[in-house]
């Protein structure tokens, strides 16, 4: 089955849950920005979770040359077929020659769309996850980003399976704040939970507890490779260190005092002081803000954020499985 | 968490992963350690019951242990790792006490062998070339700096940055220049490049602020997108002449 990208909106790219255990070799991690979205699109598109899908940002619209069982998730996302509004965070039987049409309400942030079906898409390194950087995965596997007039080989869905399927949503209320955790998912006010680690003996207390009572703000500087926040000055007093390993979430501090989040297609070593890393619940969550936005940080131990973890995949396991 | 033999230091990298920072009377000893460490976890990542290793990440001296937050937490990891220290005395610990892999608490790390490679450089290659800078800023002459550069056995401490991209060191310390005050935005596949302690050959196309001096024809990362260089392997570079270049064909 061909599906058709009439419009592919900003910026959009095939991911899929990244390359495992590549890091050493070099290979960004790579990944969906907001791994929660992606999963939920997948689940309710019926897919394995490490099924491609498609991160957009601005609004795309595609054809779909034969019927298909689709859904769209992200934050405040808007869809449409054939004109027509349809809920996001719902399977979505969609027919021959329909037009699909979502974005998020947010210019920048991600919304995603999974197809029920086997992606007929080439796998690098283990993953057919674009890097665009690495010249690696996507459509041709070549890291180029998704261009207008693209057209998807995805394996049909026959009329059996189309008709028997369930139609998979997410009730209303979580829909509209999807619970990770103890936080809502993209709410703006609920701080993003970080876990003090790396060189943070570096950093002196007043530097930290700075960063933790003042507000940061996404600047323009935002890309898959990493999230640079504007805000108070939180420098270490560590001059130079040798490259090691940077875990995503990290929240590296160079010299200019500014945190870069170091995000899904980071380098795997660098070389700048780290005060810790964001709880990984909260990476979906700051994936999804927009330049101009606030943030702000809390910290918590490893013990509460692996509670807070625990708590969050039961949370979604039991939503699964009541939606089923 | 309290270190133990060639680890100095356990420090939490946020809720799924810690690093592992190592000692030795040097970086090379450092280094070694790391090595050796990587390959107990991943022989231990072939057993079923080590389920919980995800990946482990590498470099210089330090080693990120990422693992399964829904199996086990940060003290699991650390008491496993101690374990095996101990000679692997749990029923699930590979078998490290048989191969020796880990030293004896407080014992010196000996010195792993890996890949040894021969790499060829067509040194001053128009498209690559940055001597007569090299040359200003240490005072040597071309002729100098290419066999200073050729003298060494160099040692892959890490490979990142880029994919296939291996560090390596170290330069010799009259050759040592500092990177460049403003970064290329383009390096040429195959640049041959210098920077402080370090060596390297870009892999592929990329932006970087490192001293080229020529051109390797070797294949850094092949079509199957495997890195040449793997940390621990060592590095010879040799000088060709352009002709050598234009006819290079690899095997």
């Amino acid at each position: 089955m061909k599906v058709e990208v009439i419009s592919k909106g900003l910026f959009s790219l095939i991911v899929d849950e990244g390359r495992k255990g590549k890091q050493r070799h070099g290979f960004s991690q790579s990944g969906p920005m907001d791994e929660m979205a992606s999963h939920w699109a997948n689940f309710l598109a019926h897919n394995p979770d490490n099924t491609p899908c498609l991160e957009v940002m601005g609004k795309m619209t595609v054809c779909f040359h034969e019927p298909a069982i689709v859904a769209v998730a992200g934050r405040q996302v808007t869809v449409q077929v054939n004109g027509h509004d349809q809920p996001s965070y719902s399977s979505i039987k969609v027919n021959k020659n329909d037009r699909l049409s979502f974005q998020s309400e947010y210019v920048g942030s991600k919304a995603y769309l999974a197809i029920y079906g086997e992606w007929k898409i080439p796998h690098q390194v283990g993953s057919a996850c674009t890097v665009v950087r690495e010249s690696l995965g996507g459509l041709h596997g070549d890291g180029r980003g998704i261009s207008d007039g693209d057209c998807i080989d995805i394996s049909r869905c026959d009329e059996q399976t189309y008709e028997a399927v369930s139609v998979r949503q997410l009730p209303i209320q979580h829909s509209m704040s999807i619970k990770y955790g103890e936080h809502v998912a993209y709410d703006i006010e609920a701080p993003l939970r970080v876990i003090k680690g790396y060189q943070e003996a570096h950093f002196s207390q007043v530097a930290k507890r700075m960063f933790e009572s003042s507000e940061y703000t996404v600047s323009s500087s935002i890309d898959r490779m990493g999230y640079r926040l504007n805000g108070a000055d939180i420098a270490s007093s560590l001059s130079s260190m040798r490259s090691e390993a940077i875990h995503v979430g990290a929240i590296q501090v160079p010299p200019d005092g500014q945190p870069i989040i170091m995000m899904r297609d980071r380098q795997t070593l660098g070389g700048y002081p780290k005060l810790g890393c964001l709880n990984p619940l909260d990476v979906s969550r700051l994936a999804q803000r927009v330049p101009g936005e606030t943030v702000s940080f809390i910290f918590q131990n490893s013990e509460e954020a692996r509670a807070d973890i625990l708590l969050s995949r039961q949370h979604v396991q039991r939503l699964r499985g009541e939606i089923a | 968490m309290q270190p133990f033999g060639s680890i100095k230091q356990f420090v939490p990298v946020g809720a799924d992963a810690i690093m592992l920072y190592f000692s030795g009377s040097n970086l090379e000893q450092a280094n070694a350690a790391c090595q050796q460490w990587l390959r107990v976890l991943d022989s231990a990542a072939n057993n079923s019951e080590q389920a919980w290793l995800v990946e482990c990440v590498p470099s210089y001296d330090s080693l990120l242990i990422i693992f399964d937050i829904e199996r086990v937490d940060s003290h699991f990891v650390y008491n496993t790792l101690r374990s095996w220290q101990n000679g692997g005395n749990t029923m699930s610990g590979p078998a490290v006490g048989s191969s020796a892999v880990v030293s004896p608490a407080g014992g010196e790390t000996e010195v792993a062998a890996g890949k040894c490679h021969t790499l060829p450089v067509w040194y001053g290659a128009p498209d690559a070339n940055d001597l007569a800078e090299i040359s200003q800023k240490t005072s040597l002459s071309i002729e100098d700096i290419i066999s200073l550069h050729t003298s060494v056995e160099y040692k892959v401490y890490a490979v990142g940055f880029a994919p296939g991209f291996g560090y390596m060191g170290d330069i010799v310390q009259p050759l040592q220049c500092p990177r460049l005050s403003t970064p290329r935005k383009k390096v040429p596949k195959g640049a041959v490049a210098i920077a402080d302690r370090q060596t390297a050959v870009y892999p592929s196309e990329s932006p970087g602020g490192w001293n080229l001096m020529g051109l390797c024809p070797k294949t850094m990362l092949d079509k199957n997108n495997q890195s040449l260089l793997s940390a621990g392997d060592t590095v010879k570079f040799v000088s060709i002449t352009e002709s050598e270049f234009n006819a290079y064909h690899e095997g």
